[in-house]
């Protein structure tokens, strides 16, 4: 369930892979479990590098890179059933990731892995294809827009039944969209209701299969971000008191569900089990069973995979080469909207503003970082050096974003002559008293963002700029882009939803104290072309507006996107019909009803 | 005898409430304003964080927290004086009355969530335990008989080895041979994680192949430890006056040794034990983490990466529980063991 439309800060418990998530990590420590994992993998990215730098050939690079090249990309394709045998029903299927799940109230979500277990056994009113395209799932059809683009009609389907055999109906969605919407509900520890408060008016269910919203203002991001949560029961949460959901026993048991799946057990920090709902309204699953396995960490999840313990999970970068000749397994690999990048401090009241005001100095800096070379090196291929704020994986993305920023620290070199940046004895470019040296900050405790960020500061030093990486909380880096704003450059992994809104990250109103535009990025172009293209509901027409917007930022550079991820999945060949895809496996999966398995286990 | 262990209990009371006190400030200044559980979501307003965070109780002082969650407010309010504490939040009992509180990540009870993980843990520890001190002895009395010998030499630079190697490394290296390179050689192999399988798992076959390996990391640690024990210990008895009069008497060899010497020179090791006895439900964190084993020491270790201040604080104020307990359990023995020692 993409369940924000906006930028989100992705944690140790987000989607990413958990092996570089170190970072993005809770807590930062050094954990025992992720030591290991350096050990394993710090020396080998390293070694490769030095050689790399060493040889300062690009042979080698491609080389390295090339295996990675034949994977299918799979972005934007439906499920693709890899063989045409004909599917069978029975057998099981278990899916691993090193994190557990935190609840099954759609409501209280905020993380993917909880979303992915929501999804099994909770349906939506609407869903996501893979390529980030809305599908109907509850709803009968994709919602009825009004003219004013403000009011949005839900029919229901009729033939929803509870796993107790209640019917579905719009009480139910009335119900759900209450815990954060209806006053008496404020009790209940959604993070949702903010967002859903300030855009909409009003929410009705007119009749039992009608459900209707009605927004304050049009507002494009709203079905991706809204209506896509998993519908409670109403008779069985309706009658708790607001605090009471919060601790509801149907958080950690979901008795009674409406999805593909019955919810079985959850046996905390091992495994989720559910079995199939033979009533399901699309067609009763093929698989007896499905089960999500918590495993230490990304190098057993490779392990696993291997032993055929688990029959699909994500490969972290490093293992993908140790995985591809595995002869039980398919790997898909495709590019996700989630990505590393930093922000240049822009508020002329503090030291590093100063510097970072002049467009010369943001641009020289990125043209001198090594991209191609980082996503090769360091993320082992599995990436896409950026050309856009916009990901590969939107819409509204333009391939053809001018201007780009190729490696080219002699251009780099040249643009800070030009501004007055001109070297001192010791090396480092000063203007004016004012010298080209700062200070980065990251979360401790990712091996990837610690790597990226001494390649940085190689690069940088090599056109006389003296940057300092600096390791910090990751609770405490947070508060830093929030709240005290008091940093030089923070580098920080991101995650974009389907939605291609991205005001909270560059609009203004993002500069308020919360907000996420803690680099103080105010543009008034900018502004009104995101506000513009978020109440424009012709998505053509925001288009046009992203494709403006794009180029104003690559002109301006407030905060670099370095590059996008790929993710590589792997999944026995047992298996049939996997559909991942960017924006349709954390969530509700529409294809999880056909997968089956050959040898019927 | 028991006024001392009614003065020994009295003296944990203030270590225990060093032990909260430093847990709590520990988890609240390391998580800063973090909203426990949340992803940092631009979508989340400052109107929501403020929201969850009155829910959560967060919004009130340190202090009140802090005794709210040992359960002072429940007493203060018990006497009608909740209006000192705030009322912004519902006081509940705390700790002193026994409740641990919710986790702050998924709303369950504290005590409940541990206590659910306990058996697991237990049953990885005792089985460690027990094949540690079943293989510690027999190793320890075979170095101490044949001091200096190549045997000696080898089972000394094994244990040195046990308690040098560290254990998640020991538990990878252990995965890769036994789980995944036997699978890819065609052998019988050994399951990588969890303490059973997912589906129709928790026979006991299935139960003993999950515990192989994190067993044996464990036991391993133990063994190195407790065989030192033993053979230094075996080494000193032996040069004792009586066991060189059994000797004089014309006593079997076999007899010397493991009747008069063995017993008197194992006594020590049962202290020794009772030191151990926290480390049946604490001891096993690492090896927990490596093996995915879904114990106590696993369940500290992901509440504390997502800053899930109740969940880490209660694991803390329970091992700390046992450890006062398990050191006075062990002087108690001691004194059962060795009649010469006298508490006073």
């Amino acid at each position: 369930m993409p369940a924000t439309a906006g930028p989100v800060i992705v944690t140790r418990e987000e989607t990413r892979d958990p092996e570089w998530d170190g970072r993005r990590a809770e807590v930062g420590i050094n954990v025992p479990d992720e030591s290991a994992e350096q050990l394993r993998r710090f020396p080998a990215a390293w070694s490769r590098r030095e050689f790399l730098r060493r040889l300062g050939g690009t042979a080698a690079v491609a080389a390295l890179g090339a295996g990675t090249m034949g994977f299918l990309e799979a972005c934007g394709s439906g499920g693709t059933p890899t063989t045409s045998a004909t599917p069978r029903k029975g057998g099981h299927v278990t899916e691993g990731w090193a994190f557990d799940i935190k609840t099954f109230n759609p409501i209280l979500s905020q993380d993917v892995y909880s979303n992915l277990c929501i999804g099994v056994c909770l349906d939506s009113l609407l869903t996501s294809k893979a390529n980030g395209e809305l599908m109907p799932l509850l709803a009968e059809a994709m919602p009825k827009v009004s003219a004013d683009g403000q009011t949005y009609t839900f029919k229901l389907r009729q033939d929803v039944k509870w796993t107790d055999g209640t019917p579905l109906t719009s009480d139910d969605v009335l119900f759900t969209y209450d815990l954060i919407f209806a006053p008496e509900y404020a009790a209940v520890a959604s993070p949702r209701r903010g967002d859903f408060t300030q855009h909409v008016a009003a929410i009705s269910a007119p009749d039992p299969y009608t459900f209707v919203v009605q927004t304050k203002s049009p507002y494009a991001p709203f079905l991706a971000t809204h209506a896509q949560y998993g519908i409670l029961p109403k008779h069985v949460l309706g009658n708790l008191p607001a605090a009471a959901i919060n601790t509801a026993d149907f958080n950690s048991a979901p008795t009674v569900t409406s999805g593909p799946f019955k919810f079985v057990r959850w046996d905390k920090g091992s495994q989720v089990v559910f079995t199939r709902n033979p009533d399901y309204y699309r067609g009763a699953p093929r698989l007896d069973s499905f089960v999500y396995k918590v495993v230490p960490d990304t190098v057993a999840v490779a392990n696993q995979l291997k032993t055929g313990e688990i029959d699909a999970g994500q490969i972290s970068p490093s293992q993908v080469a140790s995985l591809q000749t595995e002869p039980g397994l398919t790997l898909t690999s495709f590019v996700v909207p989630q990505f590393e990048f930093y922000m240049y401090q822009l508020d002329p009241t503090k030291p590093a503003g100063q510097i970072f005001q002049e467009q010369a100095v943001r641009q020289a800096l990125l043209y001198a970082i090594d991209r191609p070379g980082i996503v090769k090196t360091v993320l082992f291929g599995q990436g896409q050096v950026a050309n856009s704020v916009e990901p590969p994986t939107s819409w509204a993305y333009n391939p053809n974003t001018r201007p780009t920023y190729p490696y080219d620290p002699r251009k780099a070199g040249q643009l800070l002559d030009q501004a007055g940046w001109v070297k001192g004895p010791d090396g480092v470019r000063a203007k004016g008293g004012r010298r080209l040296e700062f200070t980065l900050q990251y979360a401790t405790g990712d091996p990837v963002l610690k790597s990226v960020a001494q390649v940085m500061q190689q690069d940088w030093q090599a056109i006389g700029v003296k940057m300092t990486p600096q390791e910090i909380q990751f609770s405490q880096l947070v508060t830093l882009i929030t709240d005290t704003r008091t940093f030089d450059l923070i580098l920080v992994g991101f995650n974009f939803s389907q939605d291609p809104d991205q005001s909270q990250l560059f609009s203004s109103s993002g500069t308020e104290r919360g907000g996420f535009n803690g680099f103080d990025f105010k543009n008034a172009q900018v502004d009104q072309l995101l506000n513009q293209a978020a109440t424009t509901l012709d998505q053509s027409k925001r288009k046009q507006l992203y494709f403006q917007y794009q180029d104003i930022m690559a002109a301006q550079v407030p905060a670099p996107v370095l590059y996008f991820l790929k993710r590589t999945y792997g999944v026995s060949k047992r298996v049939q019909g996997y559909g991942y895809g960017p924006f349709n496996q954390y969530g509700q999966r529409p294809w999880l009803k056909d997968v089956w398995v050959t040898d019927g286990k | 005898m028991a006024g001392y262990v009614v003065r020994r209990l009295l003296t944990a009371v203030p270590v225990l409430f060093g032990v909260t006190l430093i847990t709590f400030l520990l988890m609240h200044f390391t998580a800063g304003n973090y909203v426990p559980g949340l992803q940092l979501d631009p979508n989340l307003k400052p109107s929501d964080i403020a929201r969850i965070r009155a829910n959560l109780g967060l919004d009130r002082p340190l202090v009140v927290q802090y005794l709210d969650w040992i359960g002072i407010g429940a007493l203060f309010k018990a006497v009608g004086l909740a209006g000192v504490l705030g009322g912004s939040h519902n006081i509940d009992p705390g700790i002193l009355e026994g409740n641990f509180g919710r986790s702050l990540i998924d709303g369950s009870p504290v005590l409940a969530s541990v206590l659910g993980r306990l058996p697991n843990t237990l049953e990885l520890t005792a089985t460690a335990i027990v094949v540690g001190l079943a293989l510690a002895v027999p190793v320890g009395v075979v170095s101490a008989l044949r001091r200096g010998s190549r045997l000696d030499q080898f089972l000394t630079a094994a244990s040195v080895a046990g308690f040098a190697v560290p254990q998640f490394w020991l538990g990878l290296l252990l995965i890769l041979l036994f789980s995944v390179e036997f699978h890819a050689w065609g052998l019988p192999w050994l399951p990588s994680s969890g303490a059973v399988s997912p589906l129709g798992g928790g026979g006991v076959v299935d139960r003993l192949q999950h515990l192989a390996l994190p067993a044996t990391v464990l036991a391993f640690f133990y063994l190195s430890s407790w065989s030192r024990f033993v053979r230094s210990s075996m080494i000193e008895t032996l040069s004792q006056d009586y066991v060189r009069t059994a000797r004089a008497k014309g006593m079997s060899e076999r007899r010397t040794v493991y009747v008069h010497a063995l017993r008197n020179a194992v006594a020590p090791l049962v202290t020794l034990i009772g030191l151990e006895l926290p480390g049946l439900v604490s001891g096993a964190l690492v090896v927990e983490v490596v093996f995915g084993w879904p114990g106590i020491g696993l369940l500290a270790f992901q509440r504390a990466l997502q800053y899930d201040y109740t969940t880490v604080m209660g694991i803390t104020t329970f091992a700390a529980v046992l450890v006062v307990l398990g050191n006075l359990l062990a002087d108690v023995l001691y004194a059962v063991i060795d009649p010469r020692v006298r508490y006073s």
